[in-house]
């Protein structure tokens, strides 16, 4: 294989050299042979790369015409270029694994030897009586060694027709060749997709961030371990699953339109429901509707689904995100944290089959049990801050923290702490700004203030405090549960307020509305409505009981190793192309 | 509780003139002290019954049946707020259970009428569903949980509370309450298991009045449903269809069939995911808001993304990323998810809903067939526990059920040979023809099929296929081999000229799944969108609209596919006997209401 990828530059096309620059450019470049007709802005001269001085759309185009030529000839001749099927007998893995041992040299051709493989053309060679293709499938690569001898006629069919980037179906024995290369010495095979357009380099390869994630195919063609990160993500996703399941949880799923953006606080979508004749918002969360269940007598339930918020992108926010939320009637945050650890030590095995995961460049331990630390300890701990000690003046706190902190804080940071509205918040923000990056390995964050959780149970033991706590690993939150708030008065007054404050700082925007502040702020410009009917709910009834969401993509990164979320999700929002 | 009725009195042998004047006088005796016993007995019966109903009806609880729901609601939280000023929580954080009240019957169960096991101590939690006092000191509740029932006999002797502490206690809880009480296993004389609490803690409270539950309601989930059998919403304890689907909450709670449904639901998804893992599929996750809305023919939902100044729109079909997926070399990969459909509400339709839909490299659609038989028909069977049948109310409750069987294979038909078969036509082979098209319309009104305009090639067979083959589907059937003018995204056919590889699965006459041997020629699948444009130009809004992405993906090469999609909530209705979509979504989109008017309704 390594032979053949060699020589991938020396094949016999002429137009080799301008392959890579032509991709590597521009790719939309079938956006403007069809602009004609809509107002898509036109892929040329988007970025300055070294390598764009030339231009390569016509080499690219020649390409396309050239093989749409060869698609008409094949036609001609009979044979359809985009096959209807083809039984495959063994994917390439099986094939090395199988003939594993074969020696140097051998070849094996009785009965059961015969096989027949598919996939794509990554590399191609010929000669005059010889040709070596490799190919890809879903499992791993394999050389084709074709020779004149034994394809008759098709061997003229192969040099003329087939292009790196085909799909090809083949049938033959197996070799292995003096170089120890397996291969499959083809009696016969098949094009059964032509491809117009020609694949990216394998060396140079898909370098530029942006195609990888706008045509994740070509990303994936070029770099097959870009497919195993979500082979990984549906192992994930599958073991969550099933740990859930065998503890008795049900899964439902809950609207992703509704009346009321609630469970969070966010900037929500807006749609609108032509038939109903109104605004519709995607959901923020789906903590209010399978609190709805548990009133409504289901005891374990979850829902793995995604959740829409109206954000800033980065390598850590995509406008759509996939979390998992559990409700369990009758148990309290402890024993969320024992299903935390459960959760993402059996996906880490699953991944790994070990529990200590390497992270960009970090070894992380998930060993059993992690450290569970309340906030104020690990505020006091990291920054030397003690709040027990500050009490409740706001301004006296704000000070000690401020001269505590100054000289490692930037004016945004001082701004904020300065912008708090209670000590709940400054704690908060203190170990927002100090603490949180520091939590590398896994740790509970235990006993949030009330006045940042809307939606927890005030403390049994400590006053102003909430039964809430947050996982960190790698210093980004992963995790989020409480002891649910179950009192109906309880929760609408807390709703209430978060309301008032909402709306506050709204007022406050539109006064000082086109100072740069503002423009800062612009995200709490929205509307926090009330959801009456989950307060209804509530009047109802609900048991005792603790929840928690696990964001599925930050679980994916980590136990992937990837840098950013858009490395993990197929397609992620980017930004209009200009 | 209830005395069991004594036994009739012995009646005299008859041969009594032989007996002894000494045994007859004993004999009579005997007699009378039974009459008297049996009396007795019956005037202790008597009274308890009017002591029982006396219960139910006295000032007190008469009051609050017949109080008004904002009083009862007011009342309720005057209690709470003295709770709280007297420094107790009336939420508590945590309360353990030893075992569920199905564990419970399950161990207890064996008990002899009448023992007690004063011994043992299990802690149970549930909801209270029933209430009745026998005076201060001894109370009865059936206390519900996941469709279990255990009696709950509260007496102020057995209790770690005093007399006053007791009566503070039951006085304040009400139906719907739930409650964590720890207490000792026992059988009532009557032979009710029951628990004997020792300890009795209300750990959430209901503020609103509970409708009460009907006694057949209340059985033990032993006879439970099983999907494929047929339901009546009916005879639930609450019918009214606009609180149940606004308020699912009070339907689960009171309709314990309810959960049922949804429990038949995850099952149904929980076997088409292992059934496609199985055969190695990969499970994926492709965005639900889109630059363009694409792989289906449907008016999107659309929204906007502030920080990119982006207009997106809600997703379709997931069909066109899935490709791009198979083109990038995931063989096969399928996704189970919601869809979103800018359209009106009605019985089959929610402006959201879920579905499968795999790709699967290397295979045709006559393969899908193939998948589709066994997976359905397996589920089926799965289901049901050991059956391909199920019974379903097609015409409506009033009407008898009708059988749907699942056994494969499934009955294929033609769509086009089986259309001129059924309706006797002789259709223009080019359907793209003006001649086609008029031949269309001149059937239609023959048989007079409405088609509202546009009156499109393709929309004037859909309605004709509508009528005369999707009416004969009620067992699954296969209508196949659609035009290529009505499939946009389907290879053509291998042999059949103008047509393509394509199924539609019929259940009940109406469309579960969708499938077809996947278009990959760029080429053609760009001509396809064109005539799409034209459709569209015609004033078919619901024709296809062009995705350029998609058709760069495809000039990539994507291998030979076939690929399919289903429909989960059409599927939960056949199999849970629901004619209303709304039945089988925990929260249907509904219009807009106030709560109090949903509250008011109640009271009915």
């Amino acid at each position: 294989m390594v032979e053949a990828l060699k020589l991938l530059n020396l094949t016999w096309n002429p137009l080799k050299n301008n392959f890579i620059h032509a991709f590597r450019r521009t790719p939309r470049t079938l956006l403007i042979r069809a602009s004609s007709s809509s107002t898509t802005s036109s892929g040329r001269n988007r970025r300055n790369s070294p390598s764009s001085s030339t231009t390569s759309t016509s080499d690219r185009e020649s390409i396309r015409a050239m093989r749409l030529k060869k698609v008409e000839e094949l036609r001609s001749k009979g044979h359809n270029p985009y096959a209807y099927e083809w039984n495959k007998t063994h994917s390439a893995n099986q094939l090395q694994d199988i003939y594993k041992d074969l020696g140097n040299g051998e070849e094996t051709n009785s009965e059961n030897d015969h096989v027949s493989i598919a996939g794509r053309i990554i590399a191609r060679r010929a000669f005059g009586k010889l040709a070596f293709l490799t190919l890809r499938d879903d499992s791993g690569t394999i050389q084709l060694y074709c020779e004149k001898e034994r394809l008759d006629d098709q061997f003229e069919q192969l040099k003329a027709y087939v292009d790196i980037g085909d799909i090809l179906g083949a049938r033959g024995t197996i070799k292995r060749t003096e170089k120890g290369e397996l291969s499959v010495c083809v009696l016969s095979f098949a094009i059964l997709t032509k491809s117009l357009l020609p694949l990216p380099d394998k060396y140079h390869g898909l370098t530029d961030i942006d195609i990888r994630y706008r045509q994740r195919y070509v990303d994936m063609i070029a770099n097959p371990e870009v497919a195993d990160v979500f082979r990984k993500r549906a192992k994930v996703v599958s073991e969550i699953r099933r740990t859930m399941d065998s503890l008795g949880f049900v899964e439902v799923e809950t609207p992703v339109l509704q009346g009321e953006a609630g469970g969070a606080e966010a900037r929500p979508f807006v749609t609108y429901h032509n038939s109903l004749g109104r605004d519709l918002y995607l959901r923020i969360a789906t903590e209010l509707h399978l609190k709805r269940m548990l009133v409504g007598g289901f005891e374990k339930v979850y829902e793995i689904g995604r959740i829409f918020r109206n954000e800033g992108i980065s390598t850590r926010h995509n406008p759509e995100f996939t979390t998992i939320e559990m409700y369990e009637a009758y148990s309290d945050y402890q024993s969320m944290m024992n299903l935390a650890e459960e959760i993402v030590t059996q996906c880490a095995l699953a991944v790994h089959g070990k529990l200590t995961v390497d992270y960009q460049g970090v070894e992380i331990c998930l060993e059993r049990p992690w450290r569970r630390e309340t906030m104020h300890n690990l505020v006091k701990e990291i920054s030397g801050i003690d709040f027990d000690e500050l009490g409740n003046d706001l301004e006296v706190a704000k000070q000690a923290t401020l001269s505590t902190l100054g000289k490692n804080l930037d004016n945004k940071d001082k701004a904020s702490i300065e912008a708090c509205q209670s000590a709940g918040h400054l704690l908060n923000e203190v170990f927002e700004i100090y603490v949180e990056p520091k939590l590398i390995q896994p740790t509970f964050v235990l006993d949030y203030p009330i006045e940042i959780s809307p939606l927890a149970k005030p403390h049994r033991r400590s006053t102003g405090l909430t039964e809430r706590f947050e996982l960190f690993i790698c210093g980004r939150e992963l995790g989020n549960a409480f002891s649910e708030l179950t009192d109906p008065i309880d929760q609408r007054g807390r709703l209430e307020n978060q309301i008032r404050q909402h709306e506050k700082k709204k007022a406050a925007l539109s006064t000082n509305g086109d100072k740069k502040e503002g423009i800062e702020n612009e995200d709490d410009s929205y509307d926090v409505t009330l959801d009456e009917d989950f307060l209804t709910a509530l009047e109802y009834g609900m048991p005792p009981a603790s929840g928690m969401g696990l964001g599925i993509d930050r679980l994916v990164m980590l136990l992937t190793n990837s840098p950013s979320i858009r490395d993990v999700i197929a397609f992620p929002v980017l930004k209009v192309q200009q | 509780m209830e005395q069991p009725p004594s036994d009739p009195p012995v009646t005299a042998p008859a041969a009594s003139e032989t007996i002894s004047k000494n045994a007859l006088k004993r004999e009579q005796k005997k007699r009378e002290r039974e009459e008297e016993k049996r009396k007795k007995d019956e005037e202790k019966a008597r009274r308890a019954a009017e002591m029982r109903s006396a219960q139910e009806n006295r000032p007190a609880a008469a009051d609050e049946e017949d109080m008004d729901p904002t009083q009862y609601l007011e009342n309720r939280l005057k209690y709470l707020s003295t709770e709280k000023e007297e420094g107790r929580n009336p939420y508590p954080h945590k309360f353990s259970a030893t075992m569920t009240i199905k564990q419970y019957i399950k161990e207890y169960e064996g008990l002899s009428d009448g023992q007690h096991l004063d011994d043992v101590s299990v802690s149970l939690t549930g909801k209270i569903m029933h209430k009745r006092s026998s005076g201060a000191k001894l109370v009865f509740y059936d206390l519900h949980d996941d469709g279990f029932k255990v009696q709950v006999m509260a007496d102020a002797s057995k209790s770690d509370l005093n007399e006053a502490g007791f009566d503070k206690v039951h006085s304040n809880v009400k139906r719907g309450d739930i409650v964590g009480i720890t207490g000792f296993p026992g059988k009532s004389r009557k032979g009710e298991l029951s628990i004997f609490p020792k300890t009795f803690v209300v750990l959430s409270h209901c503020l609103h009045m509970m409708p009460r539950q009907k006694s057949a309601a209340a059985a033990a989930a032993d006879n439970a449903w099983l999907p494929g059998k047929t339901r009546n919403p009916e005879a639930y304890t609450l019918k009214d269809q606009e609180t149940r689907y606004r308020l699912r909450h009070l339907d689960l709670m009171l309709n314990t069939e309810v959960r049922e449904i949804f429990r038949t639901r995850s099952k149904i998804i929980s076997y088409v995911r292992s059934f496609l893992d199985k055969l190695d599929f990969l499970e994926v996750e492709t965005p639900m808001m889109n630059m363009i809305a694409g792989g289906a023919a449907a008016r999107p939902f659309v929204t906007h993304h502030n920080d990119l100044n982006m207009r997106l729109f809600m997703r379709i079909a997931p069909e066109l990323y899935l490709k791009k997926l198979v083109v990038g070399g995931l063989n096969r990969v399928y996704e189970i998810g919601k869809q979103f459909r800018n359209e009106g509400i009605d019985l089959t339709h929610n402006p959201e809903f879920t579905t499968c839909e795999f790709y699967m490299a290397y295979k045709d659609y006559y393969d899908l067939m193939e998948i589709t038989e066994n997976m359905l028909s397996g589920m089926v069977y799965e289901l049901t526990k050991g059956s391909y049948k199920i019974k379903y109310h097609a015409d409506g409750l009033d009407k008898d059920p009708i059988e749907i069987d699942f056994t494969p294979p499934f009955r294929r038909i033609d769509m086009i040979e089986g259309l001129e078969e059924m309706a006797g036509l002789s259709i223009p082979k080019d359907l793209t023809s003006a001649e086609a098209n008029q031949y269309l319309r001149d059937a239609c009104l023959k048989y007079e099929i409405k088609c509202p305009p546009p009156e499109t090639t393709a929309r004037l067979l859909d309605k004709l296929v509508g009528h005369f083959l999707e009416e004969t589907c009620v067992n699954p059937t296969f209508i196949i081999n659609h035009p290529e003018i009505m499939s946009p995204l389907a290879k053509w056919h291998r042999t059949k000229p103008g047509l393509t590889e394509r199924f539609e699965l019929f259940i009940n006459k109406h469309e579960l799944a969708n499938a077809y041997t996947e278009l990959n020629d760029p080429v053609v699948q760009r001509q396809r969108f064109a005539d799409q444009l034209k459709d569209r130009q015609s004033g078919d809004d619901e024709a296809m609209a062009l995705d350029e992405t998609f058709c760069t993906a495809l000039e990539y090469g994507l291998p030979p596919t076939a690929g399919w999609g289903l429909g989960i909530d059409r599927l939960t209705m056949l199999l849970t006997d629901s004619q209303n979509i709304k039945e089988v979504l925990l929260f249907p989109a509904m219009k807009p209401q106030d709560v109090v008017s949903q509250l008011n309704h109640l009271q009915v």
